[in-house]
Protein backbone atom coordinates (compact mmCIF):
# COMPACT_ATOMS: atom_id res chain seq x y z
CA UNK A 1 0.00 0.00 0.00
CA UNK A 2 1.31 3.44 -0.87
CA UNK A 3 1.79 6.28 1.59
CA UNK A 4 -1.18 8.02 -0.05
CA UNK A 5 -3.35 4.97 0.33
CA UNK A 6 -2.34 4.61 3.95
CA UNK A 7 -3.14 8.26 4.56
CA UNK A 8 -6.53 7.95 2.92
CA UNK A 9 -7.43 4.79 4.82
CA UNK A 10 -6.51 6.66 7.98
CA UNK A 11 -8.63 9.63 6.87
CA UNK A 12 -11.60 7.31 6.29
CA UNK A 13 -11.17 5.83 9.73
CA UNK A 14 -10.25 8.70 11.99
CA UNK A 15 -9.01 11.98 10.63
CA UNK A 16 -10.59 14.56 8.41
CA UNK A 17 -12.95 12.09 6.84
CA UNK A 18 -15.91 10.42 8.48
CA UNK A 19 -14.87 8.92 11.78
CA UNK A 20 -15.95 5.52 13.05
CA UNK A 21 -17.35 7.16 16.13
CA UNK A 22 -19.64 9.36 14.03
CA UNK A 23 -20.29 6.68 11.48
CA UNK A 24 -21.46 4.07 13.93
CA UNK A 25 -23.09 6.18 16.56
CA UNK A 26 -26.58 5.64 15.21
CA UNK A 27 -26.24 1.87 15.09
CA UNK A 28 -24.55 0.93 18.32
CA UNK A 29 -27.55 1.48 20.54
CA UNK A 30 -29.26 -1.89 20.21
CA UNK A 31 -27.85 -5.38 20.06
CA UNK A 32 -28.89 -7.45 17.06
CA UNK A 33 -29.80 -11.04 17.89
CA UNK A 34 -29.16 -13.59 15.14
CA UNK A 35 -29.85 -17.30 15.38
CA UNK A 36 -27.67 -19.60 13.29
CA UNK A 37 -29.13 -23.04 12.57
CA UNK A 38 -26.45 -25.33 11.16
CA UNK A 39 -25.52 -28.94 11.86
CA UNK A 40 -21.83 -28.15 11.46
CA UNK A 41 -20.42 -26.42 14.56
CA UNK A 42 -17.49 -25.21 12.44
CA UNK A 43 -19.90 -22.83 10.69
CA UNK A 44 -20.73 -21.29 14.06
CA UNK A 45 -17.02 -20.67 14.66
CA UNK A 46 -16.54 -19.17 11.18
CA UNK A 47 -19.63 -16.98 11.34
CA UNK A 48 -18.78 -15.81 14.85
CA UNK A 49 -15.34 -14.71 13.60
CA UNK A 50 -16.96 -12.87 10.66
CA UNK A 51 -19.48 -11.15 12.89
CA UNK A 52 -16.72 -9.88 15.16
CA UNK A 53 -15.45 -7.90 12.17
CA UNK A 54 -18.79 -6.13 11.74
CA UNK A 55 -18.14 -2.95 13.66
CA UNK A 56 -21.34 -1.03 12.98
CA UNK A 57 -23.63 -3.40 14.88
CA UNK A 58 -23.36 -5.16 18.21
CA UNK A 59 -24.28 -8.70 17.18
CA UNK A 60 -25.18 -11.51 19.51
CA UNK A 61 -25.02 -14.78 17.63
CA UNK A 62 -27.02 -17.69 19.03
CA UNK A 63 -26.36 -21.15 17.68
CA UNK A 64 -28.39 -24.35 17.46
CA UNK A 65 -27.81 -27.47 15.36
CA UNK A 66 -31.33 -28.59 14.45
CA UNK A 67 -34.70 -27.21 13.43
CA UNK A 68 -36.21 -28.69 16.58
CA UNK A 69 -33.72 -26.76 18.70
CA UNK A 70 -34.49 -23.62 16.68
CA UNK A 71 -38.21 -24.07 17.31
CA UNK A 72 -37.52 -24.54 21.02
CA UNK A 73 -35.37 -21.39 20.97
CA UNK A 74 -38.13 -19.38 19.29
CA UNK A 75 -40.77 -20.59 21.73
CA UNK A 76 -38.60 -20.18 24.82
CA UNK A 77 -36.77 -17.03 23.97
CA UNK A 78 -38.11 -13.93 25.63
CA UNK A 79 -35.58 -11.76 23.84
CA UNK A 80 -36.37 -10.54 20.36
CA UNK A 81 -34.78 -12.44 17.55
CA UNK A 82 -33.86 -10.13 14.67
CA UNK A 83 -32.91 -12.71 12.08
CA UNK A 84 -32.46 -16.43 11.49
CA UNK A 85 -29.71 -17.77 9.25
CA UNK A 86 -30.57 -21.27 8.20
CA UNK A 87 -28.27 -23.85 6.68
CA UNK A 88 -30.02 -25.24 3.63
CA UNK A 89 -29.59 -28.91 4.35
CA UNK A 90 -30.33 -30.07 7.87
CA UNK A 91 -30.97 -33.69 8.83
CA UNK A 92 -33.55 -35.18 8.92
CA UNK A 93 -35.26 -32.55 6.72
CA UNK A 94 -34.34 -32.26 3.04
CA UNK A 95 -33.78 -28.53 2.55
CA UNK A 96 -35.22 -25.08 3.26
CA UNK A 97 -38.53 -26.04 1.66
CA UNK A 98 -39.19 -28.24 4.69
CA UNK A 99 -37.39 -26.35 7.43
CA UNK A 100 -38.38 -22.69 6.97
CA UNK A 101 -42.17 -23.32 6.86
CA UNK A 102 -41.76 -24.98 10.27
CA UNK A 103 -40.25 -21.77 11.65
CA UNK A 104 -43.14 -19.79 10.19
CA UNK A 105 -45.71 -22.19 11.62
CA UNK A 106 -44.12 -21.59 15.01
CA UNK A 107 -45.01 -17.91 14.58
CA UNK A 108 -41.63 -16.45 13.67
CA UNK A 109 -42.20 -13.45 11.38
CA UNK A 110 -38.69 -12.00 11.36
CA UNK A 111 -36.38 -12.33 8.36
CA UNK A 112 -35.00 -15.76 7.46
CA UNK A 113 -31.94 -16.13 5.23
CA UNK A 114 -30.84 -19.46 3.80
CA UNK A 115 -27.09 -20.04 3.63
CA UNK A 116 -25.63 -22.81 1.57
CA UNK A 117 -22.43 -23.84 -0.14
CA UNK A 118 -24.37 -23.74 -3.40
CA UNK A 119 -27.46 -21.72 -4.21
CA UNK A 120 -27.59 -22.53 -7.89
CA UNK A 121 -30.20 -25.32 -7.78
CA UNK A 122 -33.45 -24.38 -9.49
CA UNK A 123 -35.53 -24.60 -6.31
CA UNK A 124 -33.64 -21.62 -4.88
CA UNK A 125 -35.70 -19.51 -7.28
CA UNK A 126 -38.76 -20.37 -5.16
CA UNK A 127 -37.57 -18.90 -1.86
CA UNK A 128 -40.58 -16.55 -1.68
CA UNK A 129 -42.99 -19.48 -1.70
CA UNK A 130 -41.42 -21.00 1.40
CA UNK A 131 -41.15 -17.90 3.58
CA UNK A 132 -37.46 -17.26 2.91
CA UNK A 133 -36.34 -13.63 2.63
CA UNK A 134 -32.95 -14.07 0.97
CA UNK A 135 -30.36 -16.67 0.04
CA UNK A 136 -26.61 -16.32 0.13
CA UNK A 137 -23.69 -18.56 -0.67
CA UNK A 138 -21.50 -19.31 2.37
CA UNK A 139 -18.48 -18.18 0.35
CA UNK A 140 -20.13 -14.78 -0.17
CA UNK A 141 -20.74 -14.16 3.52
CA UNK A 142 -18.19 -11.56 4.51
CA UNK A 143 -18.48 -8.68 7.01
CA UNK A 144 -19.69 -6.32 4.27
CA UNK A 145 -22.42 -8.76 3.25
CA UNK A 146 -23.53 -9.21 6.86
CA UNK A 147 -23.66 -5.45 7.35
CA UNK A 148 -25.68 -5.01 4.16
CA UNK A 149 -28.16 -7.69 5.18
CA UNK A 150 -28.61 -6.14 8.61
CA UNK A 151 -29.21 -2.74 7.05
CA UNK A 152 -31.75 -4.23 4.66
CA UNK A 153 -33.70 -6.38 7.09
CA UNK A 154 -33.18 -4.94 10.55
CA UNK A 155 -33.12 -1.19 9.94
CA UNK A 156 -34.71 -0.51 6.61
CA UNK A 157 -38.14 1.03 6.39
CA UNK A 158 -40.17 0.66 3.19
CA UNK A 159 -43.18 2.70 2.19
CA UNK A 160 -46.19 0.58 3.05
CA UNK A 161 -48.74 3.34 2.80
CA UNK A 162 -49.34 3.50 6.57
CA UNK B 1 -39.15 -10.59 -15.49
CA UNK B 2 -39.17 -10.55 -19.28
CA UNK B 3 -36.30 -12.58 -20.60
CA UNK B 4 -33.98 -10.88 -23.05
CA UNK B 5 -33.43 -12.43 -26.41
CA UNK B 6 -30.24 -14.41 -26.70
CA UNK B 7 -28.89 -11.86 -29.14
CA UNK B 8 -28.29 -9.33 -26.40
CA UNK B 9 -26.42 -11.67 -24.11
CA UNK B 10 -22.72 -11.27 -24.49
CA UNK B 11 -21.56 -11.85 -20.94
CA UNK B 12 -20.56 -14.86 -18.94
CA UNK B 13 -22.56 -14.17 -15.80
CA UNK B 14 -25.99 -14.20 -17.41
CA UNK B 15 -27.29 -17.00 -15.24
CA UNK B 16 -26.61 -15.00 -12.05
CA UNK B 17 -28.46 -12.04 -13.51
CA UNK B 18 -31.35 -14.13 -14.79
CA UNK B 19 -31.74 -15.71 -11.35
CA UNK B 20 -31.50 -12.52 -9.30
CA UNK B 21 -34.72 -11.97 -7.34
CA UNK B 22 -34.20 -9.18 -4.84
CA UNK B 23 -31.87 -6.49 -3.50
CA UNK B 24 -29.69 -9.00 -1.67
CA UNK B 25 -29.06 -10.85 -4.93
CA UNK B 26 -28.05 -7.63 -6.69
CA UNK B 27 -25.90 -6.67 -3.71
CA UNK B 28 -24.14 -10.04 -4.14
CA UNK B 29 -23.62 -9.42 -7.86
CA UNK B 30 -22.25 -5.86 -7.54
CA UNK B 31 -20.22 -6.64 -4.41
CA UNK B 32 -18.57 -9.65 -6.07
CA UNK B 33 -17.96 -7.58 -9.19
CA UNK B 34 -16.18 -4.90 -7.13
CA UNK B 35 -13.96 -7.42 -5.36
CA UNK B 36 -13.19 -9.30 -8.57
CA UNK B 37 -11.85 -6.13 -10.17
CA UNK B 38 -9.78 -5.03 -7.19
CA UNK B 39 -12.19 -2.54 -5.60
CA UNK B 40 -13.52 -2.65 -2.05
CA UNK B 41 -17.01 -1.18 -2.44
CA UNK B 42 -19.71 -0.20 -4.90
CA UNK B 43 -22.60 2.23 -5.01
CA UNK B 44 -25.45 2.81 -7.45
CA UNK B 45 -26.24 6.51 -7.54
CA UNK B 46 -29.47 8.03 -8.86
CA UNK B 47 -29.04 11.18 -10.98
CA UNK B 48 -31.72 13.75 -11.57
CA UNK B 49 -30.95 17.20 -12.89
CA UNK B 50 -27.64 18.90 -12.24
CA UNK B 51 -29.01 21.52 -9.86
CA UNK B 52 -31.02 19.20 -7.68
CA UNK B 53 -29.10 19.03 -4.39
CA UNK B 54 -30.05 15.68 -2.88
CA UNK B 55 -27.39 14.35 -0.54
CA UNK B 56 -25.26 11.33 -1.36
CA UNK B 57 -27.08 9.06 1.11
CA UNK B 58 -30.48 9.59 -0.49
CA UNK B 59 -29.11 9.17 -4.01
CA UNK B 60 -27.59 5.77 -3.26
CA UNK B 61 -30.19 3.20 -4.29
CA UNK B 62 -27.92 0.24 -3.53
CA UNK B 63 -24.44 0.19 -2.00
CA UNK B 64 -22.12 -1.68 0.29
CA UNK B 65 -20.33 1.29 1.84
CA UNK B 66 -19.64 1.08 5.57
CA UNK B 67 -22.75 1.98 7.58
CA UNK B 68 -23.04 5.73 8.08
CA UNK B 69 -20.23 6.70 5.69
CA UNK B 70 -22.52 8.40 3.17
CA UNK B 71 -24.43 10.21 5.94
CA UNK B 72 -21.20 11.47 7.48
CA UNK B 73 -19.98 12.60 4.06
CA UNK B 74 -23.21 14.59 3.67
CA UNK B 75 -22.67 16.34 7.00
CA UNK B 76 -19.34 17.67 5.80
CA UNK B 77 -19.58 18.04 2.03
CA UNK B 78 -21.97 18.72 -0.82
CA UNK B 79 -21.95 16.08 -3.53
CA UNK B 80 -22.96 18.72 -6.10
CA UNK B 81 -19.72 20.63 -5.47
CA UNK B 82 -17.51 17.69 -6.35
CA UNK B 83 -15.70 17.42 -9.67
CA UNK B 84 -16.92 13.84 -9.90
CA UNK B 85 -20.60 14.85 -9.72
CA UNK B 86 -20.18 17.74 -12.15
CA UNK B 87 -18.51 15.44 -14.65
CA UNK B 88 -21.72 13.38 -14.95
CA UNK B 89 -23.35 16.34 -16.69
CA UNK B 90 -20.53 16.87 -19.16
CA UNK B 91 -19.91 13.34 -20.31
CA UNK B 92 -21.19 9.77 -19.97
CA UNK B 93 -17.81 8.12 -20.49
CA UNK B 94 -16.82 5.66 -17.74
CA UNK B 95 -14.00 7.41 -15.87
CA UNK B 96 -11.27 6.51 -13.41
CA UNK B 97 -10.77 9.02 -10.60
CA UNK B 98 -7.59 9.15 -8.57
CA UNK B 99 -6.65 11.48 -5.78
CA UNK B 100 -5.98 14.98 -7.06
CA UNK B 101 -7.68 14.42 -10.43
CA UNK B 102 -10.33 16.85 -9.23
CA UNK B 103 -7.84 19.71 -9.43
CA UNK B 104 -7.76 19.34 -13.23
CA UNK B 105 -11.53 19.11 -13.51
CA UNK B 106 -12.57 21.94 -11.22
CA UNK B 107 -14.55 21.12 -8.10
CA UNK B 108 -13.96 19.32 -4.86
CA UNK B 109 -11.98 16.08 -4.67
CA UNK B 110 -14.60 13.40 -3.97
CA UNK B 111 -11.95 10.70 -3.57
CA UNK B 112 -10.30 12.59 -0.73
CA UNK B 113 -13.59 13.60 0.85
CA UNK B 114 -14.95 10.06 0.99
CA UNK B 115 -11.53 8.59 1.74
CA UNK B 116 -10.71 6.27 -1.16
CA UNK B 117 -7.72 6.38 -3.53
CA UNK B 118 -9.40 5.10 -6.65
CA UNK B 119 -12.96 5.48 -7.90
CA UNK B 120 -14.41 4.24 -11.16
CA UNK B 121 -17.62 5.95 -12.27
CA UNK B 122 -19.79 4.27 -14.88
CA UNK B 123 -22.78 6.35 -16.01
CA UNK B 124 -25.72 4.13 -16.97
CA UNK B 125 -29.35 4.66 -17.79
CA UNK B 126 -32.57 2.72 -17.59
CA UNK B 127 -34.79 1.98 -20.58
CA UNK B 128 -37.00 4.90 -19.56
CA UNK B 129 -34.01 7.24 -19.77
CA UNK B 130 -33.53 7.72 -16.02
CA UNK B 131 -29.86 8.23 -15.26
CA UNK B 132 -27.76 6.43 -12.67
CA UNK B 133 -24.05 6.01 -12.01
CA UNK B 134 -22.41 2.81 -10.81
CA UNK B 135 -19.42 3.68 -8.63
CA UNK B 136 -16.63 1.33 -7.62
CA UNK B 137 -14.39 2.53 -4.79
CA UNK B 138 -11.08 1.20 -3.51
CA UNK B 139 -7.51 1.95 -2.62
CA UNK B 140 -5.80 0.48 -5.69
CA UNK B 141 -3.30 2.40 -7.78
CA UNK B 142 -5.07 2.11 -11.11
CA UNK B 143 -6.89 -0.42 -13.26
CA UNK B 144 -5.86 -1.74 -16.64
CA UNK B 145 -7.65 -0.82 -19.85
CA UNK B 146 -8.95 -4.38 -20.17
CA UNK B 147 -10.33 -4.40 -16.62
CA UNK B 148 -11.84 -0.97 -17.22
CA UNK B 149 -13.72 -2.19 -20.29
CA UNK B 150 -14.80 -5.42 -18.61
CA UNK B 151 -16.16 -3.83 -15.46
CA UNK B 152 -17.92 -1.07 -17.42
CA UNK B 153 -19.71 -3.67 -19.52
CA UNK B 154 -20.54 -5.89 -16.56
CA UNK B 155 -21.86 -2.94 -14.55
CA UNK B 156 -24.10 -1.92 -17.45
CA UNK B 157 -25.55 -5.41 -17.70
CA UNK B 158 -26.04 -5.80 -13.95
CA UNK B 159 -27.65 -2.37 -13.68
CA UNK B 160 -30.04 -3.18 -16.52
CA UNK B 161 -31.30 -6.27 -14.68
CA UNK B 162 -31.33 -4.43 -11.33
CA UNK B 163 -33.48 -1.67 -12.74
CA UNK B 164 -35.96 -3.96 -14.45
CA UNK B 165 -36.24 -6.32 -11.49
CA UNK B 166 -36.12 -3.91 -8.53
CA UNK B 167 -36.19 -0.21 -9.42
CA UNK B 168 -38.65 0.04 -12.29
CA UNK B 169 -41.89 1.83 -11.63
CA UNK B 170 -44.36 -1.01 -11.95
CA UNK B 171 -47.50 1.10 -12.30
CA UNK B 172 -50.11 -0.64 -14.39
CA UNK B 173 -48.57 -4.08 -14.09
CA UNK B 174 -50.73 -6.93 -12.86
CA UNK B 175 -50.51 -8.22 -9.31
CA UNK B 176 -48.99 -11.62 -8.60
CA UNK B 177 -51.13 -14.22 -6.76
CA UNK B 178 -49.15 -13.55 -3.55
CA UNK B 179 -49.68 -9.78 -3.87
CA UNK B 180 -53.39 -10.29 -4.45
CA UNK B 181 -53.56 -12.51 -1.37
CA UNK B 182 -51.85 -9.86 0.76
CA UNK B 183 -54.09 -7.14 -0.68
CA UNK B 184 -57.13 -9.19 0.32
CA UNK B 185 -55.90 -9.52 3.91
CA UNK B 186 -55.20 -5.77 4.01
CA UNK B 187 -58.79 -5.19 2.90
CA UNK B 188 -59.89 -7.28 5.91
CA UNK B 189 -58.03 -4.85 8.16
CA UNK B 190 -55.12 -7.13 9.06
CA UNK B 191 -51.78 -5.61 10.07
CA UNK B 192 -48.48 -6.53 8.44
CA UNK B 193 -47.46 -8.76 11.34
CA UNK B 194 -50.84 -10.53 11.32
CA UNK B 195 -50.60 -11.11 7.56
CA UNK B 196 -47.05 -12.44 8.01
CA UNK B 197 -48.36 -15.04 10.46
CA UNK B 198 -51.29 -15.98 8.22
CA UNK B 199 -49.29 -16.24 4.99
CA UNK B 200 -46.17 -17.79 6.62
CA UNK B 201 -43.66 -15.21 5.45
CA UNK B 202 -41.70 -12.52 7.26
CA UNK B 203 -43.15 -9.14 8.13
CA UNK B 204 -40.42 -7.67 5.91
CA UNK B 205 -41.75 -9.65 2.94
CA UNK B 206 -45.30 -8.46 3.61
CA UNK B 207 -44.06 -4.87 3.70
CA UNK B 208 -42.11 -5.35 0.45
CA UNK B 209 -45.17 -6.79 -1.28
CA UNK B 210 -47.29 -3.94 0.07
CA UNK B 211 -44.82 -1.38 -1.30
CA UNK B 212 -44.96 -3.11 -4.69
CA UNK B 213 -48.77 -3.13 -4.67
CA UNK B 214 -48.75 0.63 -3.94
CA UNK B 215 -46.51 1.14 -6.98
CA UNK B 216 -48.44 -1.15 -9.28
CA UNK B 217 -51.82 0.36 -8.41
CA UNK B 218 -50.28 3.84 -8.43
CA UNK B 219 -51.77 4.78 -5.06
CA UNK B 220 -50.32 6.47 -1.99
CA UNK B 221 -51.79 4.65 1.00
CA UNK B 222 -53.55 1.46 2.06
CA UNK B 223 -57.01 3.03 2.06
CA UNK B 224 -56.67 4.21 -1.52
CA UNK B 225 -55.12 0.83 -2.37
CA UNK B 226 -58.16 -1.12 -1.18
CA UNK B 227 -60.62 1.36 -2.71
CA UNK B 228 -58.92 1.14 -6.10
CA UNK B 229 -58.63 -2.66 -5.91
CA UNK B 230 -62.38 -2.97 -5.30
CA UNK B 231 -63.18 -0.42 -8.01
CA UNK B 232 -61.06 -2.34 -10.50
CA UNK B 233 -62.47 -5.67 -9.29
CA UNK B 234 -59.10 -7.09 -8.27
CA UNK B 235 -60.81 -8.07 -5.01
CA UNK B 236 -64.53 -8.27 -4.16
Amino acid sequence: MTVTAARRRETRRTGDGPSDATRFSTHMAATVHILLVDDDPAEDVILRALMRKVTSYAIELHYVETVEAALAFIRASGAKLDMILMDNRLQPQADFRETVPELRRAGYIGPVGVISSSISDAYFQKIDDYGVDFRIDKAELDPTAIEFILQEYVNRQVNTGE
Amino acid sequence: MPVLTKHYRRYDFESDLEKALNRVDFFRIFHTMALRHGFDHFGVLHLTNEHETSPLASRLVLHDLPAGLAETYDKRHRLNDSALFRSFYRSTIPTVWRADDAADEGGADFTGQIGFDLILSIPVHAVNGTRYVVLFLGDGEDISRTKHLEIAYEANCAFDYFHRQVLANKAGMGLTPRETEILRWISYGKTASEIALIVSVSEHTVNSHTATILKKLDVVNRTQMVAKAIREQIIQ
